[in-house]
């Protein structure tokens, strides 16, 4: 199901696609929206680039499907 | 510790020194002989760095007592030159290149030199290289090491050609 | 290049310090000794991480024959030094430290005793009282929000972060047709210099400290010695004896030099201080570990679309040369490819271990482990040929890598024909034996001055003696890869004079030239330009009197080749260089030509001024069930531009073959706890002369234009791809995918073990 990013509105193939970009822009914006969902940026980060698997990726998936009916 | 006298010769020059007997053979040879040509790089026996000859043996400096070569004699890369004409082995390695830090070079001389007198025709190059595993390069990756002495054994830098 | 278009470049000559290094005379810090000399040892950290309380050696002094004890409270300016001086932040080392230690190993005291066995006795009567802390070696524990802090000001241990990236990797993925994405771990790996570190500092009554050191760049020396010391630079003189090796661990200030200046500036005796085997393992710097993840999109018929990497470096204690290697690793994980969109994310995460620094590769080894099995596995997944896929998306000249390099001389599609050519060559090959190949690339120094030297990054001075010998000054630090010799030759070529009327003068800052020093590839060719320039400055000066004195016609011109002056027209008329010297000398008032040369690289890029390209392909024997590999054949396509040393450059591929095969198999070096479990020549394995196959190398021709003769580096960018190679060989043997470096045999044997395991789960569903 595409998406749209919460922070800069691009149209994203689905929520994990959409959790790459923001991960990809890493732009003082996108991070913070990563702060104000309580969530820890570098440190999913780590985990993204040391685990095998994209667990980080799929877990922000989550919080992007979650706030597109917030978005306009 | 009480010093003793050791009695030894090295490159054909006769020595007496008094020594602490913990003192290992490469620490005379470089502190109290004065050779410095023989280095020395660990502390468990594994570099061969301080390779030198005993009575014509391939022997790790710093794995015998000084005190132990008592009456011997000692054979170190500055004794392989006579006069300074230097030996097959030392022009080999010139024309190879076989060194480049250097660090390393004069164990891997005397190793060199003690192998082809044991075994002046090895019958392959994997001969040689056995040979000569007891002494580490960082620098030379061996094989110009292993060129060279190929070619004293090939008969190369016969005195007579 | 044919043979007969140069005079001495290309020809197997007679390293310059041959005859000192074949008879033992050459000497080497570990080697000095000066009047009234004293030996100094250092006392180093038990802990990871720890407060430092209470420094008591009261009963040190008291033992007979110590002269006198140092710490960094007491006896140091308590400067944090780097290597990266113009990034303040980054100077974040005290050698000897203050107030905390941060790795296992720090030095926390030195002593200076008439002997090293009475030093080391006193040691053990120092009393340090320490406040443990909690420590982290890993960077996964390191960046936790828990995670104690190592330095002040860095949150979440995040020393240095690094993005390189041109395009949009999300609009270039969407075009790709496959994409890929792995997990990579890459070790370390210790520098193992036969020479450990080793300095010599002698402090006199009248302020001035000279110091014999084992080092790559005895200006780096002088300049981070007077920052800590609070001395004058040019009251600073440092002299590198020969140096026994150093591969990108010896142009950082360390505690050899630090603790033998401190000791001799308190007493005002020489003092020696030379690291155990031991030590130098513990507490010097190693090769950058990291953590690497790939994602990779291409098109169906092999095209690369895009590629992005996220990358954690464990940084150790200090930053050191680390930040340079955060940033090289990102860019050789391009290279040699064109993207039409990457982007590179790199993270240096302090940690409580051995700090990590350049090391021969300079972090591109690590990168290209990652970069170029991954490229062998998509072309296995999509049934194509790993050769021309490369060949596909490969550099050539005239390419711009955006907004970071122009190639300006590239032989890699011709070093991919030589290796296609040997693989078609070994047939069908016997069980158990497969090949791997692997392209790379390296840079041939870099722009950056992050040192903030004001000098020129390379100089030279060319003086012709009366009898027609030349003195060549450099600073260009002979470190056993030739420089020396290579800078001779150059000389030689240039001036027309034959090598053995050449006396190389380096490694000594009273008597050289200023000079960067001998790393990131970039002596034969800054220092080659720099050479070649003051060798033709001098030979202009010399040709003017050639010019008087023969009068030819003025459409000739006139050139000296092997110490003949000649007319270029007419080769066979002309006089005699040695006669022209003594001429041009009493011409000059008795004065001798001098000619000056220096090379600094502007508007080159983001990294380099040239990149040499190879192709490296292993013949491996694999046994699966016990993970041993034997290599039976090494063979390099490799593209330097002009080689300038044969013998030389022969030496540095085999050697950098050697060094690139411990990082892909041998040389494990695990820290547990912040220790380093295998500091010793048993445990920490090299290999040797039985274990080292047989190298082949096919220099391909190319020209690079900002080379001195077309001249790029050779010896370092061949460190890079052998991991990947012999990763590459296992893969096409047995189906393995190998994706921690070093490839460890137990690490083979135990997915063996699992893959036959699962084949006959299969079968049995």
């Amino acid at each position: 199901m595409s998406v749209i990013c919460p922070v800069c509105k691009k149209v994203k193939k689905n929520p994990v696609d959409c959790a790459r970009h923001m991960f990809g822009t890493g732009d003082k914006p996108h991070k913070a929206w990563f702060e104000a969902q309580g969530l820890s940026f570098i440190d999913l980060l780590l985990d993204q680039a040391t685990q095998p698997g994209n667990k980080s990726y799929e877990l922000v998936g989550g919080y992007i499907e979650k706030a597109q009916k917030d978005i306009k | 510790m009480e010093k003793k006298l050791l009695r030894f010769s090295v490159n054909e020059v006769p020595y007496e020194i008094y020594i602490n007997p913990k003192t290992l053979l490469v620490e005379a040879i470089r502190d109290h002989v004065g050779l410095t040509g023989t280095k020395r790089g660990c502390e468990t026996v594994s570099c061969g760095v301080c390779t030198v000859m005993v009575n014509g043996m391939a022997v790790k400096g710093c794995s015998i007592l000084a005190m132990q070569v008592d009456g011997m004699s000692v054979t170190t890369v500055e004794g392989l030159e006579k006069n300074g004409k230097l030996d097959p082995i030392q022009t080999a390695f010139l024309d190879e290149g076989a060194f480049q830090c250097g660090f390393c070079t004069s164990g891997m001389l005397m190793m060199a030199k003690a192998f082809l007198n044991e075994t002046p025709k090895p019958k392959d190059e994997m001969e040689i290289r056995r040979g000569m595993e007891g002494n580490l390069c960082r620098c030379t990756g061996y094989n110009s090491i292993i060129r060279s002495i190929a070619a004293v054994a090939s008969g190369k830098y016969r005195e007579d050609k | 290049m044919s043979e007969n278009k140069y005079a001495v470049l290309n020809t197997r000559v007679h390293n310059v310090d041959g005859y000192a290094k074949v008879t033992g005379r050459s000497t080497y810090t570990f080697d000095v000794k000066l009047p009234n000399m004293l030996y100094g040892k250092i006392l180093r950290s038990p802990h990871p991480h720890a407060k430092i309380l209470k420094i008591d050696y009261s009963e040190a002094l008291k033992l007979p024959g110590v002269l006198t004890v140092a710490t960094g409270k007491e006896d140091t300016l308590g400067v944090r030094q780097g290597i990266w001086r113009r990034y303040k932040d980054l100077c974040d080392e005290a050698i000897l430290t203050v107030d905390k230690v941060r790795y296992i190993g720090e030095p926390v005291a030195a002593v200076a005793a008439v002997s090293e066995e009475i030093a080391e006795k006193a040691l053990d009567l120092i009393n340090v009282d320490y406040e443990v802390l909690p420590f982290v070696d890993d960077p996964m524990e390191a960046i936790k929000k828990e995670a104690p802090v190592i330095h002040e000001g860095f949150e979440r241990n995040v020393n240095v972060t690094r993005q390189i990236a041109w395009g949009d990797v999300e609009d270039e993925m969407e075009t790709a047709d496959y994409i890929r994405e792995d997990w990579f771990k890459l070790g370390g790996q210790h520098h193992m210099c036969m020479e450990t570190r080793a300095a010599v500092a002698s402090y006199t009554p009248d302020g001035k400290l000279t110091v014999w050191t084992s080092t790559q760049s005895a200006y780096y020396h002088q300049a981070l010695l007077a920052g800590v010391l609070g001395l004058r630079e040019g009251n600073i003189r440092v002299i590198a004896p020969y140096v026994g090796g150093g591969f990108g661990g010896k142009f950082e200030l360390d505690g050899a030099q630090f603790c033998a200046s401190i000791l001799s500036m308190k007493c005002c005796k020489p003092v020696k201080v030379v690291f155990t085997r031991e030590e130098d393992f513990i507490a010097s710097k190693r090769r950058t570990p990291m953590y690497y993840y790939v994602r990779t999109g291409v098109k169906k018929d092999g095209t690369f679309c895009a590629r992005e990497a996220k990358v954690f470096t464990n940084g150790g204690a200090y930053t050191g040369m680390g930040a340079t290697a955060l940033y090289l690793t990102g860019f050789f994980h391009s290279f040699p490819y064109r993207w039409k969109a990457y982007r590179y994310d790199g993270y240096r995460v302090y940690t409580n271990s051995l700090p990590s620094t350049s090391m021969r590769g300079f972090g591109a080894p690590q990168a290209m482990f990652c970069s170029e099995q991954q490229i062998d596995w998509i072309a296995s997944d999509l049934g194509l040929d790993p050769i021309e896929m490369r060949r596909k998306n490969g550099h050539y000249e005239g390419y711009e890598v955006p907004g970071q390099a122009t190639i300006a001389s590239c032989g890699l599609d011709q070093c991919l024909t030589k290796i296609q050519e040997w693989v078609k060559s070994k047939g069908k090959l016997p069980k158990n034996r497969s090949i791997g190949i692997s392209a790379a690339g390296f840079m041939s120094g870099g722009i950056f001055n992050w040192f903030d030297s004001p000098y020129s990054f390379s100089s030279a001075v060319v003086t012709i003696n009366y009898d027609g010998t030349v003195e060549l000054h450099v600073g260009a630090q002979e470190i056993g890869q030739g420089s020396s010799t290579t800078l001779a030759l150059i000389c030689a070529e240039a001036l027309g004079v034959k090598l053995e009327d050449i006396k190389v003068h380096m490694g000594d800052t009273d008597h050289s030239p200023a000079d960067l020093g001998a790393w990131g590839s970039r002596q034969t060719l800054m220092a080659g330009n720099a050479t070649k320039m003051a060798a033709e400055d001098a030979k202009r000066q010399l040709l003017e009197f050639a010019n008087a004195k023969l009068g030819f016609n003025i459409i000739y011109d006139l050139d000296i080749r092997q110490g003949w002056v000649y007319n270029v027209a007419r080769p066979e008329r002309g006089m005699s260089y040695y006669d022209l010297c003594k001429e041009a000398l009493r011409g000059k008032e008795g004065q001798r030509i001098i000619g000056r040369g220096f090379y600094t690289p502007r508007r080159k890029g983001m990294i380099s001024p040239a990149y040499s390209y190879m192709v490296q392909g292993l013949d491996v024997e694999i046994d699966p069930e016990t993970g041993h590999i034997k290599i039976h054949e090494s063979v390099t396509a490799h593209d330097c531009g002009q080689p300038i040393n044969t013998l030389g450059l022969i030496g540095q591929l085999e050697g950098a073959a050697s060094m690139a095969i411990g990082f892909g198999y041998y040389e494990y070096l695990p820290v547990e706890d912040g220790k380093v479990m295998n500091p010793n020549l048993v445990d920490y394995k090299l290999i040797r002369a039985p274990e080292m196959p047989d190298c082949h190398v096919i220099e391909i021709d190319t020209y690079e234009p900002e080379g001195p003769y077309g001249a790029k580096e050779a010896g370092e960018g061949l460190t890079n791809p052998h991991a990947a190679a012999l990763g590459n060989a296992i893969f096409h043997g047995t189906g393995l995918q190998m994706k921690e470096a070093p490839i460890r045999a137990e690490a083979i044997a135990k997915a063996w073990k699992e893959k036959q395991e699962k084949g006959t789960e299969k079968k049995k569903k």
